[in-house]
């Protein structure tokens, strides 16, 4: 009985194969239909080539004796669609969000300025980055300051920097710009994955985040909402920048950087508005990041730059993890002493 | 003054590539590019028809509004020309054109390209007219020598027009009164033929088409 159930589930399998593979011709029904169209037309109204007329712009292969790519499409019409959303929509709306961006973070600085600590500081050194993860760090950050420029130069040095600098100077600008763009492309991707191995650790869900959420992260009301060694903004860039938008960036960038493998055009259409797009949020989101990093926060920058934080800063702004360094859970570092001239000024 | 048009008649084009050939022999034309090409639809069925097809000289010219640096320019006489001195070979134009017109001399990793290259309506570029420079980039002027393309001249077939847009459409509107039928793309055949019947108006025997 068993021996039945199991022959007549093969059957079963090789039957639904069968009518599968029946129904998957190797050409394209789409385009065999027009073909018989065609053929059918001649015998009912000879000369009449209507079908032949309507696959004009379907951007289908033909036929042509001329090798190459894609040569023997008449019309690719989508590289019309292409050049609307990129001259049109994604740089007039992306253009301006960046815009919008540079002026809500002078407005906040103007605002609120730089964040001091509230507390003199100790004197006493915490170590807050290996020198592995700072160079990790500032290898990625010197590679995206270089796309984000060269790509924007590419993107809109026609309108604002061409009319300033002339026809001459800015090509040859812009194709530093390109070459820059292409070749520090692939670097940025291979120190995205060394920062991801680097600090997802540490960029796991942890408890104090959902209060730092329901603070809004003490923003706006200049508070220090205890977190441990991220916070959660901090959490949120390296998800959603660095890992998200660092892989649509990646792969699509790749696309477009590498042409030699076949792709078609409206694969590389596809990749550079995704690229596009993906790209002006990061380099908003960035800005956001650098500001933080830079003169909103004082004594971040240092703790980039020397690896070490004073342990006022540690405690203000990363309670929970300056607590776990103090219980000796967190190991004290491969640096015994921090350099010398990284001490408080 | 002119407006520089192509015109293929598809009801002559017998796919023979002369168009092509002639560009390259014309221009020098390097390896790996061809600045015109023929494309046969429904190839092998009863009444395909092929089409040569290039640079287009749109009126609202795709590769000229993507072009980041700028380089395409429009002469007088509607040609669409571009300045290789200014062209960084970034391919934007290759992705808006419909026509797959621009062509790059290499298509390398790390988007090497070099400078795009297409049809200048045998135009030439920014430099002096059929100076060396001029040849060396973009080919002979034959326009500055009251010349038409050399493609168009040397189709055998009559079937690819180049010149001024007033006088192909004259012609092609003489072809279609002399045929009795139009360009089957307004539907002509399609309104008046029924099935299972002769063609409303069958082509001039004997007569110029």
């Amino acid at each position: 009985m068993r021996r039945t159930i199991t022959r007549a589930g093969v059957a079963l399998l090789a039957s639904a194969w069968l009518v599968a593979a029946a129904q998957s011709p190797a050409v394209d029904p789409k385009q065999a239909d027009l073909a018989t169209a065609q053929a059918a037309q001649q015998l009912s109204q000879p000369l009449n080539n209507q079908p032949v007329w309507k696959e004009v712009r379907s951007g289908a292969q033909q036929y042509t004796s001329l090798p190459g790519r894609e040569t023997s499409v008449l019309i690719q019409p989508e590289g019309q669609t292409w050049r609307a959303v990129r001259n049109g929509q994604a740089s007039v709306y992306g253009g301006w969000l960046l815009v919008v961006v540079v002026l809500s973070i002078a407005a906040y600085y103007w605002r609120r300025g730089s964040i001091p600590l509230s507390e003199p500081p100790t004197g006493r050194k915490v170590r807050r980055f290996t020198t592995g993860e700072r160079v990790i760090h500032w290898a990625t950050a010197i590679a995206f300051v270089a796309l984000a420029v060269s790509g924007l130069v590419i993107l809109f040095g026609k309108n604002v920097l061409l009319p300033l600098i002339g026809y001459t100077l800015f090509s040859w600008l812009a194709l530093l710009a390109k070459n820059l763009h292409n070749f520090v492309g692939p670097v940025f991707v291979v120190c995205t994955i060394l920062m991801f191995l680097a600090f997802v650790r540490d960029n796991v869900w942890q408890q104090g985040d959902a209060e730092w959420i329901r603070k809004g992260g003490g923003l706006l009301k200049g508070e220090h909402v205890p977190s441990h060694r991220f916070n959660f903004g901090e959490k949120s860039w390296f998800w959603f920048g660095v890992v998200f938008l660092g892989i649509v960036v990646g792969v699509s960038g790749l696309v477009l950087d590498f042409p030699n493998f076949e792709q078609t055009r409206a694969t590389m259409q596809i990749a550079n508005i995704v690229h596009l797009v993906a790209a002006i949020v990061f380099i908003g989101l960035s800005l956001g990041h650098i500001y933080m990093g830079t003169v909103g926060v004082d004594g971040a920058l240092e703790s980039m730059r020397s690896g070490y934080v004073d342990e006022t800063w540690a405690k203000e702004h990363h309670e929970y993890w300056y607590n776990d360094i103090k219980a000796g859970k967190i190991p004290a570092g491969d640096e015994a002493e921090p350099p010398m001239r990284h001490r408080p000024a | 003054m002119a407006r520089m048009k192509f015109l293929c008649d598809a009801e002559r084009c017998i796919e023979c590539n002369g168009c092509v050939t002639a560009c390259k022999q014309e221009h020098d034309i390097p390896w790996g590019v061809n600045r015109r090409r023929v494309v046969t639809i429904n190839d092998g069925v009863p009444g395909e028809r092929s089409i040569s097809v290039a640079c287009m000289h749109c009126s609202d010219a795709p590769c000229m509004a993507v072009c980041p640096v700028d380089c395409f320019y429009k002469t007088e006489e509607g040609v669409v020309l571009h300045d290789k001195d200014l062209c960084i070979g970034c391919g934007y134009c290759f992705y808006a054109c419909p026509f797959g017109a621009p062509q790059f001399p290499q298509t390398g990793a790390f988007g090497v390209r070099g400078k795009m290259d297409k049809c200048t309506f045998c135009a030439g570029g920014p430099e002096a007219n059929n100076s060396e420079e001029e040849f060396r980039k973009y080919g002979r002027n034959r326009l500055a020598e009251g010349k038409l393309p050399a493609c168009a001249e040397m189709c055998s077939t009559k079937a690819l027009l180049g010149g001024d847009g007033d006088v192909l459409a004259d012609i092609y509107r003489q072809r279609v009164t002399v045929r009795g039928r139009g360009g089957d793309v307004w539907g002509w055949a399609t309104a008046y033929g029924q099935p299972g019947q002769a063609p409303a108006q069958a082509p001039a025997k004997g007569g110029k088409s």
